[in-house]
């Protein structure tokens, strides 16, 4: 079995009195490609979000070599870089061009020099078929390409798992095509991924562990052949028929 | 359409002027002709003369009467001239000069009250009050004093005192220069008078320089009694009152309280471009103007600067806060700040920080000014920037700390150049007003353009057009800044997707 690279425990995450996640576990092993399927307001995004820091969680440990993110001893600068987000409203730099949006980060944290950075943006930009767009700012691009751009940009970091929040969501139909390939390729290649998806397709065809989120908990952990063939859970078994007609 | 907007505020402008000054009231005439019609009539007074505390006191509670405080006993003559005042109560030398100048107004004969003449020095600064002294007495006693007073109340003779110790150890003089014959300017700018000279003769006697700063006059007491000045000369009467905050020196001239009231004199009517020569071009006066509107920009330019700088300061903590929760002693800091700096007048910031703050130090104050301008303003450029920053979406925030980044990176090389681009077009206009506030720097005693202008009426008797002229370039300037904002405003337009 691949090694464990996060080990979530206990997490349990509340606005006041609203409890949104109660008492989540969960390991990620490297390699996996976790879908996370659930009703709209299940907290799913939260989650993933808590996952990153975004959120501060109430309760509970995230796991990483051995440290916890959410210890207030723990040095937080040196693990959230390695862990990549992909968000649903893209959040490229608006102020930055597409290749400073991409060499700004692994600059700073002087992972690499301008240069080397410069070369390896283009590589990115390349692969993801948008290196004539370099010099444009994000406001010339579609969507699809922005997010395209947002995957890139983590990319360039290096990171040991990548986060996606709903990367298609925000996107014209025509357009989820060609982020859903390149998330595919990643995949293929072996990236450790976590993604919260409404699209099906790709959490039955690409993802290799599917977790469905729903009243604050996972109620189903399996295969996309278990989860999307064989539910067990009644609510999942509603759920899915209401998405998959 | 674009012409026309820029005609429109100008006519308003000229029409509210022509409208003030051609002075729609004077409804209830009361006619001056002695002292005992002063109960009941409207009286002007130049504020915190002895003309005010007489009237004040003699004539306040009566009913009926109506007591009108001016800055300067031109103000009071004009609205004399106008109808809007019955009589004005001023010093008798100073009236004369008023009655000479203008041909519709007379000096009644009856003097009011008789006093004397001194100059004014801090509580307890008897050093410098006993050498004044005895430099006047010199004075007296060799004839100089008698001269003076010739030439310059007696009108006989044309003997004028040149000052002969112009270097060496100096004493800061307050005086406010808008009261002929005492002191008031030539028309090269220089500052002559009966005041000027005795000044010059008895500080020759002491062997020290001077420099003589042209103050409010209601503001020379608080001037000297701070250490602004070292010794106030601006035809002061000595009053008990006066006595319990400063101490006087000897007396150097008795004068007396006068009334002026309209007579049947015609103002002589000059034309439309005897008058332009007169308040603009006769003894280069036009300099004024120029040269108000140098200090107007220097301070305005400087004042921006500053007030970028702090209001920038300030709007980070704020931001900091209201994001993360952090500096939290520093933003309550900064809250009074902003609540103290945006609630309370500009004008009275300025004399704050001129009396009070930079009370003991005598400073630049060109540089007051800034200072007073560019913190006042610093708090609306603040509230201006953080409205700016807390417009930009916190998806950009949320990008960056994906990345690993810091919250301060975040904010200098993402959030700032967005926020900067959004609110270009506010501060643009809040360094427009920053423009037109300054022109209350007169107030510390600057020569502004504003107080250009005023400077060419005093001299001039003429409102209308000095008065007119500085509205113009205000107006040119404004209208000419806010232009260039709207070309900049739509450039950015055209950058956003």
């Amino acid at each position: 079995m691949a090694e464990i690279m996060m080990e979530i425990r206990g997490l349990t995450k509340r606005y006041g009195d609203h409890t949104v996640l109660e008492n989540i576990d969960l390991d990620v092993k490297k390699g996996e490609v976790i879908a996370i399927i659930g009703p709209s307001g299940c907290g799913k995004s939260t989650f993933i979000r808590t996952l990153d820091l975004l959120e501060k969680p109430t309760a509970g440990h995230i796991m990483i070599d051995g440290e916890d993110l959410n210890d207030p001893k723990t040095n937080v600068d040196e693990i959230l870089p390695r862990i990549g987000m992909v968000f649903q409203q893209f959040n490229l730099f608006s102020n930055m061009t597409i290749k400073r949006n991409i060499t700004f980060a692994p600059v700073h944290h002087k992972l690499m020099n301008q240069q080397q950075a410069d070369e390896k943006a283009m590589e990115l930009l390349e692969r993801i078929g948008l290196a004539d767009k370099a010099d444009a700012y994000p406001s010339q691009l579609s969507g699809g390409q922005k997010q395209r751009v947002a995957i890139a940009r983590s990319l360039a970091m290096n990171p040991e798992i990548i986060l996606f929040d709903e990367p298609t969501s925000a996107l014209d139909p025509e357009m989820v095509g060609e982020v859903l390939n390149i998330m595919r390729e990643l995949a293929e290649e072996g990236m450790t991924m976590i993604v919260v998806t409404h699209e099906m397709g790709f959490a039955r065809e690409v993802a290799n562990r599917v977790l469905f989120i729903d009243e604050k908990v996972i109620k189903e952990d399996g295969t996309p052949e278990e989860v999307f063939h064989h539910p067990k859970n009644e609510r999942l078994k509603e759920f899915l028929s209401s998405v998959l007609h | 359409m674009k012409k026309k907007k820029l005609y429109l505020p100008v006519l308003l402008a000229v029409f509210m002027l022509v409208t003030a000054l051609t002075g729609c009231g004077g409804s209830d005439s009361h006619k001056v002709t002695k002292a005992k019609d002063l109960p009941g009539a409207r009286i002007g007074v130049q504020v915190g003369t002895t003309g005010d505390s007489f009237v004040t006191e003699n004539y306040e509670k009566k009913k009926g009467t109506d007591i009108q405080r001016y800055d300067k006993g031109a103000d009071a003559v004009q609205a004399l001239k106008q109808g809007k005042i019955d009589t004005v109560v001023i010093d008798d030398q100073v009236a004369k000069a008023f009655a000479e100048k203008n041909p519709d107004i007379k000096i009644l004969d009856e003097d009011l009250v008789v006093e004397q003449y001194a100059t004014v020095f801090a509580k307890g600064n008897d050093e410098l009050r006993e050498k004044f002294n005895k430099g006047l007495a010199a004075i007296k006693a060799d004839g100089t004093l008698d001269k003076i007073t010739d030439t310059w109340i007696n009108k006989k003779g044309k003997y004028h005192y040149k000052k002969k110790v112009k270097n060496g150890p100096k004493l800061v003089i307050a005086s406010s220069i808008d009261f002929p014959p005492y002191e008031s300017f030539d028309g090269k700018g220089d500052i002559v008078g009966f005041d000027v000279e005795m000044l010059y003769a008895v500080t020759d006697h002491m062997g020290v320089s001077v420099e003589i700063q042209n103050i409010q006059f209601d503001s020379i007491i608080a001037a000297v009694d701070a250490g602004k000045a070292d010794i106030g000369v601006s035809g002061f009467t000595i009053t008990e009152d006066r006595k319990k905050s400063i101490d006087f020196s000897d007396s150097y001239i008795d004068t007396a309280q006068v009334m002026l009231v309209k007579g049947s004199g015609s103002d002589g009517a000059a034309s439309f471009a005897e008058k332009i020569h007169n308040n603009f071009v006769k003894d280069g006066r036009w300099h004024y103007l120029l040269r108000g509107l140098g200090i107007t920009l220097l301070i305005t330019f400087f004042a921006v600067i500053l007030g970028i700088l702090f209001g920038f300061l300030l709007a980070v903590i704020r931001v900091a806060y209201d994001k993360n929760g952090s500096l939290r002693f520093l933003n309550y800091l900064a809250k009074l700040y902003l609540t103290i700096v945006r609630g309370t007048p500009v004008m009275v910031q300025l004399l704050i920080i001129y009396y009070v703050v930079f009370a003991s130090v005598n400073i630049n104050k060109v540089f007051v000014a800034v200072v007073a301008f560019g913190l006042n303003s610093a708090a609306y450029v603040a509230e201006i920037i953080r409205s700016g920053i807390m417009s930009i979406d916190d998806g950009q925030f949320e990008a960056g700390k994906s990345l690993g980044l810091k919250f301060h990176t975040v904010m200098i090389y993402v959030i700032l150049p967005q926020a900067f681009k959004n609110v270009l077009p506010a501060l643009a206009n809040e360094f427009i007003s920053l423009l037109k506030e300054t022109s209350i720097s007169g107030y510390i005693g600057l020569s502004d353009l504003t107080r250009g202008g005023q400077t060419i009426q005093s001299l001039t008797y003429d409102a209308l057009l000095p008065l007119g002229a500085v509205a113009i370039v205000y107006l040119v300037l404004v209208v000419g800044l806010s232009t260039l904002v709207g070309k900049l405003e739509k450039n950015l337009k055209k950058n956003e997707r």
